[in-house]
């Protein structure tokens, strides 16, 4: 069996018992709406602030959902320490990075598909023209996280207080990315197209490139630590 | 098929869990690992599956030397604690589907069935682990090594959760295992029964191997080792 094939055995492993539990999806579904609903009621957007702020708001729900979503990826091996019968096994290591890198993007992608139209429609915004773009430039970042996320959350998986040490650690590191999507939203809602966000999202697609690569020739070491 | 294990030691911070350990296995070999709690035997077994690394000495496993990262090793050698390495939100089936690819062993998945109606559970390969009972767990691990075939046994406390049934089942599975020509490793505190499969016997006491002995009969070492080193109430 090779990388993608074991991948793919694992992250179909993870998206049935997700199917069968439903509490990483449900959960991150309604703290990001609830958020959305927070941010409407406390914030008046008015028209001249919305590249300025939309991106934010956005952010730091996708930030706090993803931890959410983090702190349980590794749930369904916790049970019955089947994290030690999966390093039994002969699987190449970073396979199961890849695997658990891509679930967290599944799950976040799919609480992002509801949540950005949701504050469109919240903060009765205009220009729907832009929505493919700040899905793309999501989709960049959302990668990011999972990617540096998945890493991290393998180092704290022992530790105790892990749920409050993960963002400790996380979102020092997540700055290019918080940096770079924000960034690259705001000049799309600014601008209405993606020439000057070029930039942004290069530095975007190189975090990316080099933190999968990074992780899936480290990850056997991390995970052994 | 050979196992050697040489100066081999593991500490957890400032304890030594286990202390220049060595022995030398040959293929067919059905060892008892013995000893009273914290001896070291599950680090031990541990040790030998890759799970852990050892802080000195070396693991040779048929002249090569064990590396937590070998996959073509990692796939010879089977882990059995009842009850565990199942994920319980998969069915019996599922179990043993995912496992065998992961091992790469497409063919067994062909066996399940029969397997199944071996240990005892044809008729419950559609349920969730988490609805079994912890014997039929057991069960359902004696299952999936049966199918992946380890060169390298290792197993945990395998007694104390079957019932008489379960545990014939166990003995002429390991039975198997050793006329296949692998090498069995059993800690448990069952004595008696483990003494009574075994071809060789290990004593750990406070992480150092106190007794290495193959069997013999009358076998007068033994009981001496048993007498010095491990608790009463084991028999």
């Amino acid at each position: 069996m090779n990388l993608l094939s074991q991948t793919f055995l694992l992250l179909k492993k993870d998206l049935v018992i997700e199917l069968r539990r439903r509490e990483s999806l449900l959960t991150m579904f309604f703290f990001g709406t609830l958020l959305l609903f927070v941010f409407h009621f406390s914030f008046d957007l008015v028209p001249e602030r919305v590249a300025e702020m939309t991106p934010a708001l956005l952010w730091l729900a996708f930030l706090f959902t993803g931890t959410l979503g983090l702190a349980q990826l590794f749930e369904a091996e916790r049970g019955n320490h089947c994290l030690e019968a999966l390093l039994l096994s002969p699987m190449d290591r970073g396979a199961l990075f890849l695997a658990k890198t891509a679930f967290n993007f599944i799950l976040m992608f799919l609480v992002e598909i509801v949540v950005i139209p949701l504050f469109w429609i919240l903060f009765n915004l205009r220009s729907w023209d832009v929505i493919p773009y700040l899905f793309l430039v999501t989709l960049l970042g959302t990668v990011g996280f999972c990617v540096l996320g998945t890493l991290l959350s393998v180092v704290t998986l022992k530790a105790r207080a892990r749920e409050l040490l993960l963002p400790l650690i996380l979102f020092p590191l997540m700055i290019p990315v918080i940096l770079g999507t924000i960034r690259c939203m705001e000049t799309i809602l600014r601008v209405g197209e993606l020439g000057d966000a070029l930039p942004w999202l290069r530095l975007l697609i190189g975090f990316d490139v080099i933190f999968l690569t990074v992780g899936v020739l480290i990850f056997d070491w991390v995970i052994e630590v | 098929m050979h196992l050697t294990v040489r100066h081999l030691a593991k500490a957890y911070g400032l304890r030594w869990a286990l202390k220049d350990i060595g022995f030398d296995l040959p293929a067919g070999e059905v060892v008892a690992l013995l000893g009273p709690n914290g001896a070291g035997k599950t680090t031990l077994l541990k040790l030998l599956a890759g799970l852990l690394s050892p802080t000195a000495g070396e693991i040779v496993f048929d002249g090569s030397n064990f590396g937590r990262s070998l996959t073509a090793q990692r796939s010879a050698i089977g882990f059995l604690t009842p009850g565990e390495h199942l994920y319980e939100n998969l069915t019996v089936r599922e179990n043993l589907i995912f496992f065998i690819s992961l091992y790469n062993k497409g063919g067994a998945i062909a066996q399940i069935d029969a397997t199944l109606d071996e240990v005892g559970l044809k008729h419950h390969s559609e349920e969730y682990v988490a609805a079994l009972s912890s014997g039929m767990k057991c069960r359902l691990s004696i299952a999936k090594w049966k199918l992946l075939e380890p060169a390298l046994l290792l197993l945990d406390e395998p007694y104390g959760v079957l019932d008489g049934n379960g545990v014939d089942l166990l003995e002429s599975f390991l039975r198997g295992r050793r006329h296949e020509g692998s090498i069995v490793i059993i800690a448990s505190h069952h004595v008696a029964r483990v003494v009574n499969l075994c071809t060789r016997a290990l004593i750990l006491h406070q992480g150092s191997l106190t007794f290495d002995e193959a069997r013999q009969q009358p076998w007068e070492g033994f009981t001496r080792a048993f007498g010095e080193f491990l608790p009463h109430g084991e028999s």
